[in-house]
C-alpha cells in the first residue's frame, strides 16, 4: 500500500474488470515475489500446497531448535534475536530474546504467554493474548490456508548453513499480503519468511543467520511468575461486524487494559489464520473524529471511526481493503443485543 | 461384539466428504487435521476431490477462471437435490464456504453476499481531507493500541512512524 493516506477511493467496479483487475493482480504478485528471488512455478495442487503449508507449521512448534535470526521492518534498522523451542505434548514451549537494544523477552509455555522488558534494573512483565512469534508463524491447522493463497515453490536455497525450498504464498484476493518463506530441506522449518506488498515491497523479513536442530535447547522456560489474567471475555456487544473479508473470522472478543492505560477497553481480533487485525471498542466521550494511519510502506493500516456511542479502532500489519472493510461494516447493536 | 464396535464407530465417524470440508475449512482440531491431510496426500481420488471442492470455493466466491461455468454447475447440481421436509439433526454449526453446497440456491445466495466484503464499502468513504494531523498528539494516542496488537502482530516491535489523515465518511456511515 504505497498510496497516499485517505487517497484510495475506488469507484465501484463492474464485474469484468473486477475479474480482469484480479488476474492482474495475480500476475503482479508473480511478478512481486519472482523479484525476491524465487523462481515462479506453477501453482501446487491444493492437497499438496495443504501439507506443504501443514508441514512448515507443525515444524516450528514440534521441532526442538536454538538459533539467532534477525528481522527487518520495512528499510528500518535490522533487529537480532535469539529462539529457542523445545516440543511439549501440548502447545509450544519456547523463548525469544532481543540481543540488540532494550531488553526483551517473550515467553510462551502451555500456561500462556508473557513479555518481559528490563529497563533501568527494573523487570516489568505483560501477559501476552497470544504466542506466535517466528518461525511459527502459520496457524496450527494451516491447510484452510490454502482457500486463499496459491502455494508456489520455489527455487532451492541455503539459509544459515542449511539447504531449504523456497516457498511462495501468493494472495488470491486484495485482503491479504504475499510471502516468501524457505522451508528447511528435511524438516520444513521456515528459515526464511518476507512478506511483500502488491507492489513487491518487502514489507517485513526474517532469516536465521545460526541455527542448531534436532538439540533440546536448555533452560528454555523457567515456570511463568504468577500474574492476573490479562483479559476477560465480553459479555455483552454494543457493536457488530455485517460481514467480514472472506476467510476471516473472529477469533478473540476480551476486555483488557491498554498498556499505559488505567480504563478497559473492548479488544476483537479477526484473523484468516495468517494476517490479524485488532478492533477496539471504547465508550466515545466526545464525537470522534474519522482518521486513518498508516505505517512507513503500508505496513500497518488503521482506521478510528464512530459506531453509534462507541469509538471504534481497527487496525493491523494488513492491507488496506482489509482494515477498511471490517472499519466500514461494523454498526451498532441495541444494549442487550444477542451475540 | 466387535463388528457392532465397528458400526458404532462409523456412525460416530462424519462421512469423508464432510471431514475433507472440514480441513479445508479450519475446522478439525489439530489432531484431526493431520490425519486428514495424511490421507489426502496418500490417496489419489482424495487428492481430486480435495482440488474439486477448492475449485468449488473459488466458484462461489467469483475466484478463478472458469468460476462461472463451475457455479452454474454447482447451481445446476443444487436444483436437483430434493427439498428434505424431515427437519435434519445438526451435527455441527458452521458457515464455511463449502457447507454452503448442501443448502438452497437461495441459502448460497444469501450466503455469498453476506460473506464476502461488499464492493460498494470500499466506495463509502465519500470524501477525504488530505491535511496530515499533528503527528506527536496522534502518536501518543495511539501507542496503547499498537502495543496491544503487538501480541497478535508479526512484527516483533511496532513500527516507529505511523502518519495520520483525518477523513469524511458518507453520512450513513457518521
Amino acid at each position: 500500500m504505497s498510496a497516499a493516506p485517505g487517497a484510495s477511493l475506488r469507484s465501484l467496479p463492474c464485474h469484468g474488470l473486477e475479474r480482469r483487475r484480479r488476474s492482474l493482480v495475480s500476475a503482479a504478485w508473480l511478478l512481486c515475489l519472482a523479484s525476491l528471488g524465487a523462481q515462479a512455478a506453477e501453482p501446487l495442487p491444493p492437497a499438496e500446497a495443504a501439507a506443504w503449508l501443514q508441514r512448515m507449521a507443525d515444524a516450528s512448534r514440534r521441532l526442538a531448535y536454538e538459533g539467532v535470526f534477525v528481522f527487518q521492518h520495512g528499510d528500518s534498522a535490522m533487529q537480532s534475536l535469539r529462539v529457542a523451542n523445545r516440543p511439549v505434548a501440548t502447545g509450544k514451549d519456547s523463548r525469544l530474546t532481543a540481543m540488540d537494544g532494550l531488553q526483551r523477552e517473550v515467553r510462551c509455555t502451555q500456561s500462556g504467554s508473557l513479555s518481559l522488558l528490563t529497563e533501568g534494573g527494573e523487570v516489568r512483565a505483560e501477559r501476552r493474548l497470544n504466542s506466535r512469534h517466528f518461525p511459527d508463524l502459520l496457524p496450527a491447522n494451516a491447510a484452510a490456508l490454502a482457500n486463499w493463497y496459491s502455494v508456489r515453490l520455489g527455487e532451492a536455497s541455503r539459509v544459515a548453513g542449511l539447504d531449504c525450498q523456497e516457498v511462495q504464498l501468493e494472495p488470491r484476493d486484495a485482503y491479504r499480503w504475499g510471502y516468501l518463506l524457505c522451508a528447511e530441506k528435511n524438516t520444513a522449518l521456515p528459515l526464511k519468511a518476507a512478506m511483500v506488498n502488491e507492489a513487491g515491497h518487502t514489507l517485513m523479513q526474517y532469516r536465521f543467520a545460526e541455527i542448531r536442530l534436532g538439540a533440546p535447547p536448555k533452560n528454555v522456560a523457567a515456570p511463568l511468575p504468577e500474574m492476573p489474567a490479562a483479559a476477560r471475555p465480553v459479555a455483552t456487544e454494543s457493536v457488530g461486524v455485517r460481514s467480514l473479508p472472506p476467510g476471516y473470522t473472529r477469533i478473540t472478543a476480551v476486555k483488557r487494559k491498554l498498556p499505559n492505560r488505567g480504563d478497559e477497553v473492548e479488544h476483537w481480533v479477526f484473523s484468516d489464520g495468517l494476517t490479524h487485525i485488532s478492533l477496539f471498542i471504547e465508550p466515545a466521550r466526545q464525537p470522534v473524529e474519522s482518521v486513518r494511519g498508516q505505517s512507513k510502506l503500508g505496513m500497518i493500516n488503521m482506521l478510528t471511526r464512530q459506531v453509534g456511542p462507541m469509538r471504534t479502532t481497527v487496525l493491523g500489519d494488513a492491507p488496506w481493503p482489509a482494515v477498511e472493510a471490517i472499519a466500514m461494516n461494523l454498526e451498532a447493536r441495541p444494549a442487550g443485543a444477542p451475540r | 461384539m466387535t463388528a457392532l464396535h465397528n458400526l458404532a464407530a462409523q456412525a460416530d465417524t462424519p462421512p469423508r466428504e464432510t471431514r475433507l470440508s472440514a480441513l479445508l475449512d479450519g475446522e478439525l482440531d489439530d489432531a484431526a487435521a493431520r490425519a486428514m491431510l495424511r490421507e489426502v496426500v496418500a490417496n489419489a481420488a482424495q487428492r481430486e476431490q480435495f482440488s474439486e471442492y477448492c475449485r468449488i470455493g473459488d466458484a462461489l466466491r467469483g475466484l478463478g477462471h472458469d468460476s462461472a461455468r463451475l457455479r452454474g454447475r454447482v447451481m445446476a447440481a443444487l436444483e436437483e437435490e430434493p427439498t428434505l421436509l424431515a427437519p435434519m439433526p445438526k451435527a455441527v454449526t458452521r458457515q464455511p464456504v463449502l457447507w454452503l453446497a448442501a443448502a438452497t440456491v437461495a441459502a448460497i445466495t444469501w450466503g455469498l453476499w453476506s460473506m464476502a466484503p461488499r464492493q460498494e464499502d470500499h466506495a463509502r468513504m465519500a470524501a477525504n481531507e488530505q491535511a496530515h494531523l499533528a503527528q506527536a498528539a496522534h502518536d501518543d494516542r495511539m501507542v496503547p493500541y499498537l502495543a496491544a496488537h503487538q501480541d497478535f502482530a508479526q512484527a516483533v516491535v511496532a513500527p516507529s512512524e505511523m502518519r495520520f489523515t483525518r477523513v469524511t465518511l458518507a453520512e450513513a456511515d457518521r
